[in-house]
């Protein structure tokens, strides 16, 4: 019937059952809301990786949703122990100590080499240039103090109900973590 | 006899004072004298708080607006223009996400997992429609929805999908929405938002896989209405069930209606039904009453078999799992140890199992036993589905006049445009018979 | 309507529209197949490039060419992820543009609505319905049908019941308990890397050593000791193609039995290289009483009995040791210990494991926070525990035979980590080679580094030959041939001696004397007291550098392709170089 029936009609028996429905189900609704609101955080939920169980396999640089990948290496400076022959920045037997590219494990050249003072050198991170691939990360905590490390960059992350490099993380890395405390960063070497 | 020495070597044998002093780190931190300072990392804030609470604020509004547009203002330019703001908004600027269609999961999630806080944001996405729906029907579809209007933007020449294909594969989003719950519950991970084909689109980047879905099905819904939304959206299915319990229902008019099928023609989505016939022959309903009572008797045994069947499902489900496959891959290679280079992820992700494996077979049976209860839950529910679906089709209705299906119908509100009293009711074309142009 | 202008306006838009998506959706997807050989990290001509470059590190000419593909394939990766981006929102706007005006087309050419009404509405509905009914019986099925594919596509290894589990970490059901040979056994024989217990010193003998008892060919070369329980001598042999077990008589030097450890599961066919000087049988094989044990470089483990047949394998590698895999196996009762040192000058891996002999299952695990090693362990009774002793660079750690948890561990040695440690006069006496002698308390707990060293000395420091002992005294050997004798109670500098012969072979006593096997002979024999004494010297045709073993009063040298067994004059063969 398109027509609406006149409002003082009896109420059919598919009106009742409908109505019925309606209530249960509303009242079902409002009581999980209720129970999950109540224990609900005031912020949301954000992804990040923890550094303690990366494995640098490298399927951050590839699974990423996004092309260039929302997870990028970062440096702890504090750990970092400034070698010149840092075992992140250098292929395993470098010919040289040069930033050729022939020496560089790198694959696109984000690490930026720069003398401090004898015999330390600074190893810093383009975050422009880094896609995520682990390379740097593995070589350091394989022979160096493990002061490189993967996160997740807030400022590129689209926040997705469900990160897909969570899924395939081979060490089960990534975890929620409260939008208080976004990061997970490393501050000792192991 | 010890003579030859490699790079490794030498750089050992140089640091190992160091070794001595730091037992920590491998190389103690330097001491600066030039006066430098560490920098520190750097640690990019995410979005602030309040815009999600906007978006949810957005949201509602424009839940409030597509109600006003359908039952007060009954006009499907203002739907229009509406979803396409919806489009923009919650599909190209908010990227799709967090969206109603994944938000059943994180309530899920929530409710099994006690260390999992759905945030406010989420509850507000997932109960707003289904609250709106029990009380003015799929208002969300039409104006809301960033995937319908996708659809609804690319609808080019609609065809008419025939009743049997229809429900057969309306099916499928119940399926999907069983499975995807099964995996939220136990958290093994959210599979609705995995295989979502749209969202890539919003984002303008995914994998090969999920784009070449999606223009498949933006493809189909160039021919075919909403293919996503009838056929695979678990959340539709949702709110298909919330809409049959709705208050309000979406009209074609208010007037008589002159069974000229208009509306139905004008149905992009077939979701228009004609009036049932009247009972010509009160001895014909005797083999379609008995079928019905077949139906009726076979539907508990339909979800008995379901039930059973998904519990069989069990052991390839939790495999979904990652705790449960390094189980799997951990008891493999205790009987049929294979070879996996040194320090790849798959060994070390095995010596960190075999340094724990109580833990880790502890963790993964009790992911099993959740999966096998689930299963349980999944296989019962899609028999439930069928059982139900057949009945609904031997049931019959008592309409008299040509009007939306209440499950199906998405509340577009195109019929109203083509139902020629209601033209004359709107004001779009003047009393009388005559229809000039729009 | 079919040709007004502006539905013709439409049309050519949506078709230009459609064109151009498909124009630029195929140049992203060239490009994305393209991408595949100029990723800057998977490219497989770059990776072939720079392992020539690894092969050759000084050739200029590679080295530029390097930099080039690597500039030319950064910059492509750049200009992809732009054209990536720029494309996908030119693909939207067209797609865009080619669906309104598709849109706007057809509903110029929508012939208006002319609706009939239906005839046979109820014979329509009833077959539809029924139609529908069959479809959803279909769907049914199919549903259950692949729902039996995944099914049996997709087993689980694991029990059907999660309670059964626990079952696969805990320990399995103890196997049936073999009676292990007594103590005294051990003691009579040699039965692993310098006696039963690692200390060099042997059961007493009867008449003085004198000459080549016999000399038997040993087909494959190899570093490793010999090894003696009751008649049989064992040695093992290998190269990078074939690794081969031995069994001699040790009465009359005939060859009973040779097998070859090859096809072990798991251990992949084509073995890594390992350096010449070590070879692929450097750790001397170990004995139970039942079955001789054997560990190749390539991280093969194999058991055999007496016989000559074999028992069980096991691959416990690939093995990341720069020299190669040299630590000899342990034994203790009928259990097997292998210390899996790995690591350049970082810890990779190293592990120690305790395997049950009959079987070959490991009774449990420890990892090493330590890199490479290649001095073997010991198993002695100490402070009322059966104690594992191992030495590594840093670390002295014993562990508790039992299961395998830390006792104590001291941070005290250097260099490369090659003598093995004795216990002496209820010391554990060892060497930081070329850097010091240490005597340790073996009764501490936890890192006793500060509070359980007895003594230290820096006098003629050995590099490789372990030190031996009487218990009273301890005996050192430099590669140069200096002996020194110290007093275990506090090392105190008894006498010392210069040999004027290289020495490799870790020095043995035996009733009372002390053998000493020169590099290339002869075997020099002390006195194994206060006062130095040479009491013999037996010139040998060989190069060694293996260690003696001393079993039923003869000597057992392994040369460089031969086994010689050296004893009592009278008792067979003249004396004959």
């Amino acid at each position: 019937m398109n027509a609406k029936p006149p409002a003082d009609a009896p109420v059919t028996r598919r009106q009742f059952l409908r109505d019925g429905a309606r209530l249960m189900t509303m009242t079902g609704l409002g009581v999980a809301a209720g129970a999950l609101a109540a224990r609900s955080t005031s912020g949301a939920w954000v992804w990040q990786t923890d550094p303690a169980k990366c494995l640098h396999c490298g399927n951050c640089a590839t699974q990423c949703v996004l092309e260039q990948s929302a997870v990028k290496c970062v440096h702890a400076y504090a750990v970092c122990g400034y070698c010149q022959l840092c075992t992140g920045f250098f292929t395993p037997e470098p010919g040289d100590l040069t930033t050729a590219a022939e020496n560089q494990l790198c694959p696109s050249g984000a690490i930026k080499r720069t003398y401090v003072e004898d015999p330390y050198y600074q190893y810093s991170i383009d975050e422009e240039l880094c896609i995520g691939c682990a390379k740097c990360v593995e070589g350091c905590n394989r022979f160096g103090n493990g002061s490189l490390f993967l996160q997740i960059r807030h400022d590129r992350c689209l926040h997705c109900n469900e990160c897909a490099i969570a899924r395939t993380c081979p060490g089960q890395a990534f975890r929620r973590v409260p939008v208080e405390h976004p990061y997970l960063l490393k501050t000792t070497s192991r | 006899m010890f003579r030859r020495l490699k790079w490794i070597g030498v750089l050992g044998m140089m640091l190992l004072p160091a070794l001595m002093i730091c037992a920590e780190q491998r190389f103690p931190p330097p001491d600066f004298e030039s006066g430098y300072s560490l920098p520190s990392p750097s640690t990019p804030p995410t979005r602030c708080l309040w815009l999600q609470y906007a978006d949810a604020g957005v949201f509602l509004a424009a839940l409030a607006v597509a109600v006003w547009l359908i039952y007060k203002k009954r006009s499907r330019r203002g739907l229009f223009w509406l979803s396409l703001f919806s489009l923009a908004y919650f599909g190209f600027y908010r990227k799709g996400c967090l969206c109603p269609i994944g938000s059943p999961q994180n309530v899920v999630y929530g409710l099994f997992n006690p260390d999992y806080a759905v945030p406010v944001t989420a509850l507000i996405f997932c109960f707003a429609p289904i609250a709106v729906t029990l009380f003015a029907g799929r208002a969300f579809c039409a104006g809301v929805c960033p995937q319908g209007a996708l659809q609804d933007l690319v609808l080019v020449k609609p065809v008419a999908v025939p009743l049997w294909l229809e429900e057969a594969l309306g099916v499928v989003p119940f399926i999907f929405l069983g499975a995807g719950l099964v995996c939220a519950g136990t958290g093994t991970g959210f599979v609705i938002c995995r295989y979502d084909p749209l969202v890539p689109f919003f984002r303008l980047s995914g994998g090969t896989f999920i784009l070449t879905a999606g223009a498949a099905f933006l493809l189909a819904g160039m021919f075919v209405g909403r293919p996503y939304c009838r056929f695979l959206c678990p959340y539709g299915g949702l709110l298909r069930l919330a809409s049959l319990a709705s208050k309000w229902r979406v009209r074609v008019t208010p007037d008589v209606c002159t069974q000229c099928r208009l509306c139905e023609q004008s149905c992009p989505f077939g979701a228009m039904r004609e009036p049932a016939p009247a009972e010509s022959n009160p001895a014909s309903p005797a083999p379609e009453r008995k079928r019905l009572a077949w139906l009726l008797a076979l539907l508990p045994l339909l979800i008995i078999a379901g039930a059973w069947a998904g519990s069989k499902l069990s052991p390839a489900a939790a495999q979904l799992d990652p705790g449960v496959a390094l189980a799997e891959r951990y008891a493999r290679q205790q009987s049929h140890p294979a070879r996996y280079g040194l320090m790849t992820p798959e060994a070390l992700s095995l010596d960190r199992a075999a340094a724990n494996p109580g833990a880790v077979l502890a963790s993964a049976a009790d992911m099993r036993h959740r999966f096998d209860l689930a299963c349980w839950l999944f296989g019962g529910w899609i028999g439930l589905v069928i059982g139900v679906k057949l009945i609904a089709l031997s049931v019959r209705s008592g309409r008299t006049d040509y009007e939306p299906d209440r499950g199906a119908c998405v509340a577009c509100a195109r019929c109203f445009t083509a139902c020629p009293n209601e033209r004359v009711r709107l004001g779009l074309a003047p009393a009388g018979g005559e229809s000039a142009p729009s | 309507m079919n040709t007004s202008p502006v539905y013709r306006a439409f049309a050519l838009t949506a078709w230009i529209a459609g064109v151009f998506c498909l124009l630029v959706c195929g140049v992203m997807i060239y490009e994305h197949f393209a991408a595949a050989t100029r990723d800057p990290w998977t490219s497989p001509r770059l990776l072939a490039l720079r392992e020539k470059l690894a092969a050759e590190p000084k050739n200029a000419a590679l080295q530029k060419q390097i930099r080039q593909l690597d500039l030319e394939f950064r910059r492509k990766f750049r200009q992809r992820l732009a054209l990536d981006k720029t494309g996908g929102w030119l693909l939207l706007g067209g797609a865009l543009a080619l669906v309104l005006a598709a849109g706007q087309a057809a509903a110029l050419k929508k012939p208006p609505p002319l609706p009939q009404p239906q005839t046979g509405v109820r014979e329509l509905a009833v077959k539809r319905a029924s139609r529908a009914r069959w479809s959803l019986a279909a769907v049914g099925f199919a549903a259950a049908g692949s729902l039996l594919i995944v099914r049996l596509g997709h087993t689980s290894v694991l029990p059907a019941n999660p309670a059964a589990w626990q079952k696969l970490s805990a320990k399995a059901p103890e196997a049936p308990v073999e009676d292990a040979p007594a103590l005294s056994e051990f003691q009579a024989n040699w039965p692993r890397f310098r006696g039963w217990d690692g200390s060099g010193a042997s059961a007493p003998a009867s008449k003085a050593v004198s000459g080549i008892l016999w000399r038997a060919a040993i087909p494959l070369p190899g570093n490793n000791s010999p090894i003696v329980w009751g008649d049989h001598v064992f040695i093992s042999g290998g190269t990078a193609a074939r690794r081969e077990v031995y069994g001699y008589n040790a009465s009359s030097g005939a060859l009973l039995w040779q097998r070859a450890i090859e096809n072990v599961p798991g251990s992949p066919p084509k073995v890594p290289e390992v350096p010449e000087d070590t070879g692929y049988a450097a750790p001397t094989m170990a004995t139970d009483g039942r079955r001789v044990y054997v560990l190749f470089a390539n991280g093969d483990l194999g058991a055999l009995d007496f016989g000559g047949s074999i028992a069980w394998t096991r691959y416990l590698g690939p093995l990341n040791n720069p020299y190669g895999c040299a630590t000899s196996l342990a034994i203790w009762g009928n259990n097997l210990l292998v210390q899996l040192d790995q690591g350049g000058s970082r810890p990779a891996g190293s592990k120690l494991i305790l395997l049950q002999g009959a079987s070959g299952r490991v009774l449990w695990e420890r990892p090493r926070p330590v890199p490479a090693s290649w001095a073997t362990p010991i198993v002695v009774e100490a402070a009322g525990k059966t104690q594992i002793i191992t030495l590594a660079n840093p670390w002295v750690i014993s562990y508790a035979l039992a299961d395998g948890n830390e006792l104590w561990r001291a941070q005290l040695l250097e260099n490369e980590i090659v003598p093995s440690p004795v216990l002496a006069g209820g010391l554990v006496v060892l060497l930081s080679p070329s850097a010091r002698l240490l005597a340790l308390r073996p009764d501490g707990a936890g890192d006793v580094t500060r509070t359980h060293l007895a003594w230290t000395s820096a006098e003629n420091v050995p590099d490789i030959a372990s030190p031996v002992s009487n218990g009273e005294l301890v005996f050192t050997v430099t590669s140069s041939g200096m002996t020194t004798c110290f007093q275990t109670r506090d090392g105190k500098k008894i006498w010392e001696k210069e040999l004027e012969t290289d020495v490799q072979a870790s020095p043995g006593i035996m009733d009372g004397r002390l053998f000493i096997l020169g590099e290339h002979g002869p075997l020099v024999t002390l006195q194994a007291g206060r006062e130095f004494r040479e009491m013999g010297r037996i010139p040998l045709p060989d190069k060694f550098v293996a260690s003696p073993a001393f079993a039923g009063g003869h000597v057992f040298l392994r040369g460089m392709t031969n086994l010689y067994c050296l004893g009592p004059a009278a008792s067979g063969l003249a004396q004959q170089p």
